[in-house]
């Protein structure tokens, strides 16, 4: 049997599907007296479609290729930029963060032109605040 | 069910100053925004949507329109000067735009582009026009059964002609129902799955979802193609003809019945859920080389070949809105960001809109025949002017596209739980692209899974929960047979197709 991205996909979203039903939505989601369709039906109903489904994509995989790992890990490193983006902004406000993370964006993808970099790092978040702040009258995160 | 004066007063809405300013806006950002390669018009429709908070809805959801419409026209640009569609939907054109823009004749093909999107948009909107109201009257008629069962057979319809395997269209519907139950349930209104995070009481945020899904995810995924390096800029070769600057009537005239049928098979598929603008865009390109007296010809510069798929792919706009305004159902992603727009100002798509918010859909109607025109104008000014925003570096396009999301959904939920949400969904709507999941039926799916369920709740009630009632409905049984004939017939498709 060799590995392919359906089987991998199909046995996360078998086991996904098993664990909603049988751990995830007993815990999560309250029982209620009365009414027609119960709370956890439609969710149950959904776990169970996604395992069956997850597990018929496993044994009868399609020839999708997986995206380049490499590509991938690249990925990943600018979703990390972005969490901590996020966590600065909670701390210090957009004013201060978006720059910084316009720069560091703008650099980890190559761009060493300084005009570029000025355009991105200062004239777009300037004109971002001008806009909302002062044209749409509404606070920045 | 609509009055002519209420018809009138919603074209007079349109055509109001304030309202055309704002499709003018919107032509302009989806045009411009269209020409860069990686953005597209359903990405600044997914950032725009929580900036037209503060206004009304018709300007709003009139923008909205405004960018999807000039988001095609923009498409075209890279995909004849490049060879690198700034949308799918223009991948078609790319086959004779670019043969054409080597030869020295980049505006006579943009032009082309224009004129044949604007030929079959306007043809589709008026067939939108026509039909929607008489089929919202039927489409009233239909009970919570029947709409459970038109709800399956479209799940059923979408999961088996979007992507390359029909299981993976379920599991792609039903994660989005699942995402969709978070919150509170619709019949006890007691919270579902929602961790203790308060914040999820009233289900996820459509913005965090959307946008997350439809711009980062595919933001993400740009950057690292992008990663180490900057893109160049592009060399436009010009002949210096005048000629070969422009389409003249003669030219234009000549490629009627090839645009008369690209509007008409784009109109027919934009109206079935699922299909998209691509898939009309190249069965009207083969369709008119099949019919063409010179089929060696295409690919290699025929104007034919432009108006054929630009005709097509621009004609699935309008009539997309077909099963959204009738039945409440989106047939394309792009739909579906209109549904949130409908929503986020207090509004439920459906046969009932027509009947409640009747100046409102003609309103829309109205400023959709205006951005038409305001394209082929806008279209006409700044071609020349598009043709130079290709070679701006993706490096600044995704750092400020980064940043209006940002903003844009921590406006629409008030801080940055929601920004948080997004960039949880980003990750999702990746990893979900990277092993060959559509995020159309995931977006679709969860747009309808409150409606859908609360039909089912309502259906059980009706029937004190004797499910062999719904085959009294003759439309229900009619549409569950249907769906289960589909699924059948994707099953063997997908079956033939993975062992060719």
């Amino acid at each position: 049997m060799t590995i392919n991205a359906d089987r991998i996909s199909g046995a996360f979203f078998c086991l996904f599907g098993l664990a909603m039903y049988f751990f995830v939505i007993p815990v999560y989601v309250e029982t209620a007296e009365g009414g027609s369709l119960s709370p956890n039906t439609m969710p149950n109903i959904i776990s169970i479609i996604i395992a069956i489904s997850g597990g018929i994509l496993f044994l009868k995989p399609t020839k999708q290729q997986l995206r380049d790992p490499r590509k991938m890990a690249i990925t990943g490193f600018y979703v990390l930029l972005l969490v901590a983006g996020i966590y600065a902004m909670s701390r210090f406000g957009f004013e201060y963060v978006a720059p910084v993370l316009a720069l560091a964006i703008m650099w980890f993808i190559g761009e060493r032109r300084p005009l570029w970099l000025i355009s991105g790092v200062v004239l777009m978040p300037t004109a971002i605040w001008f806009a909302v702040t002062q044209l749409l009258g509404r606070g920045l995160p | 069910m609509v009055d002519l004066a209420t018809i009138l007063a919603g074209f007079s809405d349109a055509f109001s100053l304030y309202n055309l300013l704002f499709v003018l806006f919107g032509v302009v950002l989806g045009q411009f925004v269209g020409a860069v390669p990686g953005i597209g018009p359903i990405m600044a429709m997914a950032i725009a949507i929580p900036f037209t908070f503060g206004l009304d809805t018709l300007p709003a959801i009139a923008f909205l329109v405004g960018v999807n419409k000039g988001g095609l026209v923009g498409g075209a640009v890279p995909a004849v000067l490049m060879n690198t569609p700034g949308t799918p939907d223009a991948a078609a054109t790319a086959l004779d735009g670019y043969p054409l823009a080597k030869q020295g004749k980049p505006l006579k093909a943009t032009k082309m582009a224009l004129f044949s999107s604007v030929t079959g948009d306007t043809f589709s909107d008026i067939v939108l026009i026509t039909v929607s109201a008489p089929l919202a009257i039927l489409a009233l008629r239909m009970g919570p059964i029947e709409i459970v069962a038109l709800m399956i057979f479209a799940f059923s319809i979408l999961a088996g002609l979007i992507g390359n395997s029909l299981t993976k269209g379920i599991i792609a519907a039903a994660l989005g129902l699942l995402v969709a139950s978070i919150g509170t349930d619709p019949e006890n209104f007691t919270p579902r799955l929602i961790f203790g995070y308060w914040d999820l009481f009233n289900g996820l945020p459509l913005p965090s979802v959307a946008i997350g899904m439809l711009a980062i995810s595919e933001i993400l995924h740009r950057l690292s193609l992008a990663h180490g390096s900057v893109g160049a800029a592009i060399i436009v070769k010009d002949t210096g003809n005048p000629d070969d600057r422009r389409v003249t009537w003669v030219e234009y005239w000549s490629c009627r019945y090839t645009m008369l049928r690209g509007a008409v098979i784009g109109t027919v598929l934009g109206a079935l859920p699922g299909i998209g603008s691509t898939a009309a865009a190249f069965m009207s390109y083969s369709m008119t080389k099949a019919s063409s007296k010179e089929p060696q010809s295409f690919g290699k510069g025929n104007l034919h070949g432009i108006a054929a798929a630009e005709s097509a792919n621009s004609a699935v706009v309008g009539a997309n809105l077909i099963p959204l305004l009738t039945l409440g159902i989106p047939g394309s992603v792009g739909a579906a960001l209109i549904i949130s727009a409908f929503m986020i100002h207090g509004l439920q798509p459906g046969p009932l809109l027509f009947e409640n918010q009747g100046r409102l859909v003609y309103g829309l109607f109205g400023a959709m025949l205006m951005a038409n025109f305001i394209n082929l104008w806008v279209g006409q000014l700044g071609l020349r002017f598009w043709i130079k925003v290709v070679s701006a570096p993706e490096s600044i396009i995704f750092s400020s596209a980064l940043l209006l999301c940002f903003v844009g959904v921590s406006m629409a939920t008030s801080g940055l739980f929601g920004v948080s949400i997004m960039l949880i969904f980003a990750v999702l709507g990746y990893v979900m692209a990277s092993f060959g999941y559509s995020l159309v039926i995931f977006i679709i799916a969860f747009f309808l899974g409150p409606r859908f369920e609360k039909s089912i709740a309502q259906s059980l009630s009706l029937t004190n929960g004797d499910l062999t009632q719904v085959l009294k409905s003759p439309v229900a049984a009619a549409l569950l047979i249907l769906s289960l004939v589909s699924v059948i017939w994707f099953l063997r498709t997908n079956v033939k197709d993975n062992q060719g």
